[in-house]
């Protein structure tokens, strides 16, 4: 066994996947997206849906067409056609998986921000995203836990050719309803935030703050090519470290940090403390347990929201449904005042979180596979 | 030794391979089914020292190592 060895060459791959996407979302930022939100699947599914009747569902200030998530899931197909990757595939605890990206969804906006930005969020300074990162940590182990234990969703299959393209058609679609929005006039019964839209009291809103809209798109393209031949994850690294003592994956979001933090000081936007950091709060119980919900969901789902949009574009169904229940959870979260704003928890945000995290551990006790 | 981890979810193809090597076996087979899965294995077999070869056929991978 003398040439057993615990970090492999695909650390490098995972590492340099990584820091392109740390550098690529701190360029996007220094382009006009929000501060730390160069890339954050969560704030941009939900964005994306704040586009459809986004004024009725308290979405107003965020509704746009993210680029970028468009960008990934063609990204994504087109690499997996090419390297023949593309397999139409799903079945595997479907219904599940719905809840799963619901939940997933609603406690990254009790963060504010998914298990990738939380990264993003603490190379651009924001200390407050260490909490999350602990968060994530501690859910992370506790899906470690129940893996361990023989948690299954269950085998998935070979599915119709058809199924399998669903996800990349729709956002196709959705590409087509954002160029319009963005060199056209916006589509009637749909919500816009306009360009640099401030509110009353003069501060920018998110939706309104964006990169130019071919460079978020050819941002996102890269990266999805990117994602889909590294398979980089935010929360694999910590769950194989615990689980199956391998450690290349973690130098995944080693690298993301990295290559954030070097970008952001390069860009000047750098900005180290707890206080007055953008799109984020100060509550770090808060913080630590909503990360640590959102990453036990996503260790349950087999891995963090970004390769579950990637795994979309492959022809997985299975991970399609996972971002349909985010985009659902995004609604939701919006509709019943349970996101966080920038002043803390929302008064649901606390039994929010509770619940969550008891139909999490519900689901790990009912999906477990005995002969594992 | 053959082991079918196709259509399981990350991490499980990496856990029931670690568990199959765990008794050492002179010649293993994996069947996967995603890149992902493909991947993962195939590092793990390399880094614990197997030679490992690659048939890409209709149902997904046919992994096969040799411990050498």
């Amino acid at each position: 066994m003398s040439k057993k060895r615990l970090v492999g060459p695909s650390a490098w791959v995972f590492g340099a996947a990584g820091a392109i996407i740390g550098v690529v979302a701190a360029l996007l930022v220094s382009q006009g997206n929000p501060g730390n939100m160069g890339l954050c699947i969560a704030c941009f599914l939900r964005d994306t849906t704040g586009f459809f009747g986004g004024a009725k569902a308290n979405m107003g200030a965020v509704a746009y067409i993210r680029p970028e998530i468009i960008g990934l899931v063609m990204g994504a197909t087109a690499t997996a056609l090419a390297t023949k990757e593309f397999r139409p595939r799903g079945g595997s605890g479907m219904a599940y998986r719905f809840v799963l990206g619901f939940i997933f969804m609603m406690s990254a906006l009790i963060f504010l921000g998914c298990t990738v930005r939380a990264w993003l969020r603490l190379g651009g300074g924001d200390l407050n995203a260490l909490w999350g990162v602990l968060g994530i940590i501690a859910g992370v182990a506790v899906g470690s836990v129940f893996l361990k234990r023989g948690f299954n969703l269950g085998r998935a299959g070979s599915i119709a050719k058809p199924l399998g393209w669903i996800a990349p058609a729709i956002f196709i679609v959705l590409l087509a309803l954002a160029a319009v929005a963005a060199f056209g006039s916006t589509p009637e019964g749909f919500t816009v935030t306009a360009a640099k839209a401030v509110n009353d009291l003069g501060k920018p809103l998110p939706g309104g703050l964006r990169a130019p809209f071919v460079l978020s798109l050819v941002a996102g393209l890269s990266l999805g090519v990117v994602a889909q031949r590294s398979r980089f994850c935010s929360i694999g690294g910590i769950r194989d470290a615990i689980l199956v003592k391998r450690f290349d994956l973690l130098f995944g979001v080693l690298g993301l940090l990295l290559g954030a933090f070097v970008a952001n000081l390069v860009f000047g936007q750098f900005n180290l403390g707890f206080a007055g950091q953008p799109v984020a709060h100060t509550d770090a119980l808060g913080n630590f347990a909503a990360m640590a919900v959102a990453g036990l969901a996503a260790v349950m789902l087999g891995g963090c929201p970004f390769r579950q949009v990637i795994m979309s574009g492959e022809g997985d169904a299975d991970a399609f449904v996972a971002v349909v229940g985010m985009i659902v959870g995004a609604l939701a979260a919006h509709w019943f005042g349970i996101a966080s704003s920038a002043k803390g928890l929302s008064t649901l945000g606390w039994p929010a979180l509770g619940v969550m995290a008891v139909v999490l551990v519900a689901i790990a006790l009912i999906k477990r596979d005995r002969a594992a | 030794m053959e082991l079918d981890v196709r259509g399981l979810s990350c991490p499980i193809p990496l856990m029931r391979t670690k568990k199959a090597l765990e008794k050492n076996p002179g010649t293993i087979t994996v069947l996967a089914d995603s890149g992902t899965a493909k991947a993962n294995v195939v590092n793990l077999l390399k880094d614990t020292g197997y030679d490992v070869a690659v048939d890409d056929t209709a149902e997904g991978y046919r992994i096969n190592a040799t411990w050498g």
